[in-house]
């Protein structure tokens, strides 16, 4: 456990987070009634059939899936709905979907807990929601034999009926239902032998069936956490101390705000969790007062430790830290890269960061807190229940059980929502003045108290032998460790050589599918940074980073040594060996697939074909985002022209291929390939987070710019499912496109920029050395 | 006391005159649909119609905005068929959802302008409304789907 989490999670500290199913769920959380969303969905006032705790089905034939992962605009929903449906037999119009609260009974059945990140969902949760569909299915012609009389063998679930193959007579599900006798319970072995559809007989799963969260997206009807409200309630705002982390309140003088009518009581947040220091919430009748109140609250802070921090002090510290060298963690260690490199006849080294970056949901942060008959109810938006669960309880002086989470739609997620702090202002506030409070962030608060994506440092070096054939590879990555500082320690992953244990979720990625003979990549922990930055999980996490630097590193290689960068890429992915993949695993074809995708976005782009206007460059990149067990074969082509003038560059077209073995619904893929896409290229040029002071300098959109309509390029992007298992497609394509357009770049003008975001300046910078 | 007139219903409304409408209509009404992202007139989640042109209602005084007809994403249709309602669904838009409300409000007020905009029009129209999981592609698209509807071209 790290010092900033001083909250208990026994449960999780004794497994493995990755498990496997079996064992008993996380008892951390207990909803003791049920959801309210549950209760909305109408489900619950009719007799009904639940096969499995992950979905029920009414008198009506309406098909409610239980959803235990967040839904941020990735249409998990639906996928959960379309996995269910296809094995279930059920037509797509009768499904319906409600957001699972925090009862443990909805953990994930592979992480044993509710959290959704990673690119996981997908991948983790087929079998297990085919298999509850396919339950479903057979407990439904079982009851229908019954009542019609006729063997099971000769019965069939087509679009919501059961279809007696011989007579054509038909039973709805929701008669089924009605008639009672649906009820058979299947043991977790009776789940396992199910013999699912292969995927010729796929009707559903496959299909670009409509999203059914997008109409309640279109008429204000979607509720989000921001939209609860509870009788009595009042409302908070969070006051927040200059700098990001490690400041304290000395005194809090509220004369002023006591003028501003509605004002009720500043309260300064007692946190042991160390989720936020030096917080005080502004609360009154109106949102409006509880602001005005804020502004005028006179507050005098202990600034803390971190006071003086900025981001040329954590790039100093970075630098210090590789070349010391000692405190790195081993995530690769393939044959004597050290050694080879002594020997290599070409040597190329190069240092390649990214800035802080902010994760700015369009929906600020927040939460509404109300305590009733001794139970907490928390309504939010959230990623990780499991964790929000323990830190809500922990506030509240409860026992978890007490905290009830009601889940709502997430206006965006990105991986902010994967902390709990939202919790944290709002029970204190509820706490303190006895009502419920829903207490909102402004976006300045959103902004400066973000758990960013950390500033990182990578130094590659790469040898190379007089064929042109890279050697050897070490590779050093440093910055915040964001998971470490959840205090999870089944989250950490043990070295190489096992001399401790460390944050791999920083460094995925750099153990990449190309057959390189020594390979080191060590991982270090920048504990300035740590301190100062609590960094958080950013959309697409260490790929996002990692990938920028080897992928560039590649593009230099090619042009150190006169080789297409294509076809050097291709060399490397041989497939030999490890990068082979293994059979019946997201792995199965290994590096193979990945040089597929990369000659399949090469050529869709006409790559090499027609030869380009002056100051005009294509550039490749290709990853294998995001973990080594579970990768997507992303490739990217970025069409750039640059203003050698100004620097200025403008991005003209993204060609993207993503293999992702099987494509649940290819509408959703290309929408959310084409949303992380332009992440990718907002990360790569538009956005910047700096630190100074100890504080996030950028407040709101006029200083922090994602990208507008006006900066989309063109996009093609290929999808490709050939039947191997499924993996996410929500994260890859971010990681791909940064060192795509920084290498269109390099061929464009000739400067080679290895800092993110690109901007104008590094690129007239860069050039003027050419 | 304000009154307000929201999609055709009239609302008494006890708040000072410089109070955002947005957290009346948010917060106060609880139409919730509109919805607050930066509180500065930088994002456009909050757009709401008054007298038919497309405001940012963060930076609208309810003083401001009393006596004048004020239209939300509640009121754009009365059975949410509104053409760009239907294209959003039609072309599968929202991911998150939350900017939405605002991206379908500022869209509105340019096709009930011009029903035939160009590529650039849209942008330029369209540019002030942030999307952060940027369905800008999509958007785009639904735009111009609904404002041939409107046209009433066949085929949509
Ligand atoms: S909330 Fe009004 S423009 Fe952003
Ligand atoms: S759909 Fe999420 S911000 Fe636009």
């Amino acid at each position: 456990m790290t010092k900033h989490s001083k909250i208990d999670m026994p449960a999780l500290s004794r497994r493995h987070f990755m498990a496997v199913t079996g064992a008993a769920g996380l008892m951390v959380g207990y909803a003791a009634m049920p959801d309210a969303n549950q209760a909305l969905a109408g489900a619950m006032s009719h007799p009904k059939f639940e096969p499995t705790q992950w979905y029920s089905i009414g008198t009506d034939g309406r098909v409610t899936v239980v959803v235990g992962k967040a839904e941020m605009g990735q249409h998990i929903s639906s996928t959960m709905a379309q996995l269910v449906a296809e094995e279930l037999g059920a037509a797509w119009k009768d499904m319906a979907i409600t957001l699972a609260s925090n009862d443990p009974k909805y953990n994930d059945p592979v992480l044993g807990a509710q959290i959704t990140g990673g690119s996981w969902s997908t991948g983790m949760n087929y079998d297990a929601m085919c298999r509850a569909g396919a339950a479903g299915r057979m407990a439904l012609i079982a009851a229908a034999a019954e009542m019609m009389g006729v063997p099971e063998s000769q019965l069939t679930a087509i679009a919501s009926h059961v279809v007696d193959t011989k007579s054509g007579k038909k039973l709805p599900f929701g008669k089924i239902v009605a008639g009672g006798k649906a009820n058979k319970v299947f043991t977790a072995d009776e789940l396992k032998a199910i013999k699912l559809k292969t995927a010729d007989q796929y009707t559903i799963i496959g299909h670009s069936v409509p999203q059914l969260d997008i109409p309640p997206k279109t008429n204000g009807t979607a509720k989000y956490g921001i939209d609860a409200f509870a009788p009595g309630m009042v409302y908070g705002m969070p006051v927040t101390p200059p700098v990001r982390y490690g400041a304290t309140v000395k005194s809090v003088d509220d004369s002023e705000a006591k003028k501003v009518p509605g004002f009720i009581r500043a309260v300064v947040v007692e946190d042991k969790t160390g989720t936020t220091t030096g917080w005080v919430v502004s609360v009154a009748k109106t949102y409006e007062a509880a602001k005005k109140a804020g502004a005028a609250l006179k507050i005098d802070y202990d600034l803390g430790p971190n006071a003086k921090v900025d981001d040329a002090a954590i790039l100093a510290e970075s630098r210090r830290l590789h070349e010391d060298g000692t405190e790195g963690f081993l995530f690769v260690k393939e044959g004597d890269a050290e050694g080879a490199l002594k020997t290599a006849p070409k040597v190329l080294e190069a240092e390649y960061t990214t800035s802080i970056n902010i994760h700015a949901p369009m929906e600020p942060m927040n939460a509404l807190a109300m305590e009733k008959d001794g139970e907490w109810h928390i309504y939010t938006g959230n990623q990780f229940f499991t964790r929000t669960t323990a830190i809500a309880a922990a506030i509240a002086g409860v026992d978890p059980k007490k905290i009830v989470l009601h889940q709502h739609f997430l206006g965006g997620g990105f991986g902010r929502r994967l902390e709990s702090d939202m919790v944290v202002p709002a029970i204190a506030a509820a706490k303190a003045v006895g009502k419920p409070v829903k207490c909102i962030y402004t976006r300045e608060d959103d902004m400066h108290m973000d758990f960013t994506r950390p500033l990182t440092y990578q130094h590659v070096k790469l040898g190379v032998d007089d064929k042109g054939h890279a050697v050897a590879m070490t590779h050093d990555v440093i910055g915040a460790w964001p998971t470490a500082r959840w205090g999870i320690p089944a989250f950490l992953t043990p070295s190489v050589d096992k001399k401790g244990s460390h944050d791999s979720f920083t460094v995925n990625g750099a153990d990449y599918w190309y057959t390189v003979p020594n390979h080191t990549v060590k991982n270090f922990e920048n504990k300035l940074a740590q301190a100062a930055t609590p960094s958080g999980q950013l959309r697409s996490v260490a790929p996002g980073w990692t990938f920028w630097a080897t992928e560039s590193m590649w593009d230099e290689m090619a042009h150190a040594t006169g080789q297409d960068p294509v076809a050097l890429r291709l060399s490397m992915l041989d497939g030999l060996g490890d990068n082979a993949g293994k059979n019946g695993t997201q792995t199965q074809g290994g590096a193979k697939r990945l040089a597929n995708v990369l000659r399949i976005a090469t050529g869709r782009a006409g790559y090499g074909v027609n030869p380009l206007p002056k100051n005009e460059g294509i550039g490749v990149a290709c990853v294998s985002s995001q973990e080594r067990s579970s990768p997507t074969w992303t490739a990217c082509v970025a069409h750039v022209a640059v203003n050698p003038e100004t620097g200025d560059v403008t991005v003209k077209k993204l060609t993207l291929a993503m293999d992702l073995g099987t494509v649940v619904n290819p509408d959703g893929v290309r929408a959310q390939i084409e949303g992380s896409a332009l992440w990718g290229m907002s990360i790569a040029l538009l956005e910047k987070g700096t630190l100074k002071d100890g504080g996030i300098e950028q407040s709101n959109f006029d200083t922090y710019t994602p990208m507008r309509m006006s900066n989309v390029p063109e996009l093609d992007i290929s999808l490709i499912g050939n039947g191997e298992p499924a993996v996410g497609c929500g994260e890859p394509a971010v990681t791909v496109v940064a060192p795509a357009i920084a290498n269109a770049i390099f061929n464009a003008v000739g400067a080679r920029v290895r800092s993110l975001p690109i901007t104008a300046d590094a690129v007239k910078a860069s050039m003027s050395k050419v | 006391m304000s009154t307000l007139n929201i999609n055709g219903t009239s609302h008494a409304v006890d708040v000072p005159g410089d109070t955002p409408l947005l957290w009346v209509i948010r917060e106060h009404l609880q139409m919730t649909g509109t919805k607050f992202g930066c509180g500065a007139g930088l994002c456009g989640a909050c757009t709401v119609h008054l007298n038919g042109e497309a405001m940012r209602s963060c930076q609208t005084s309810v003083a401001d905005a009393a006596g004048k007809k004020i239209t939300t994403i509640e009121g754009i249709d009365p059975h949410g068929q509104h053409p760009l309602q239907k294209a959003w669904v039609a072309e599968q838009v929202p991911q998150c959802g939350y900017c939405q409300s605002g991206q379908i409000m500022q869209a509105a007020s340019l096709l009930a302008k011009n029903n035939a905009p160009t590529k650039q029009e849209v942008v330029d129209h369209m540019d002030g409304n942030l999307c952060r999981c940027m369905s800008y592609v999509r958007i785009q698209r639904a735009v111009m789907r609904a404002a041939a509807e409107m046209r009433g071209e066949p085929g949509v």
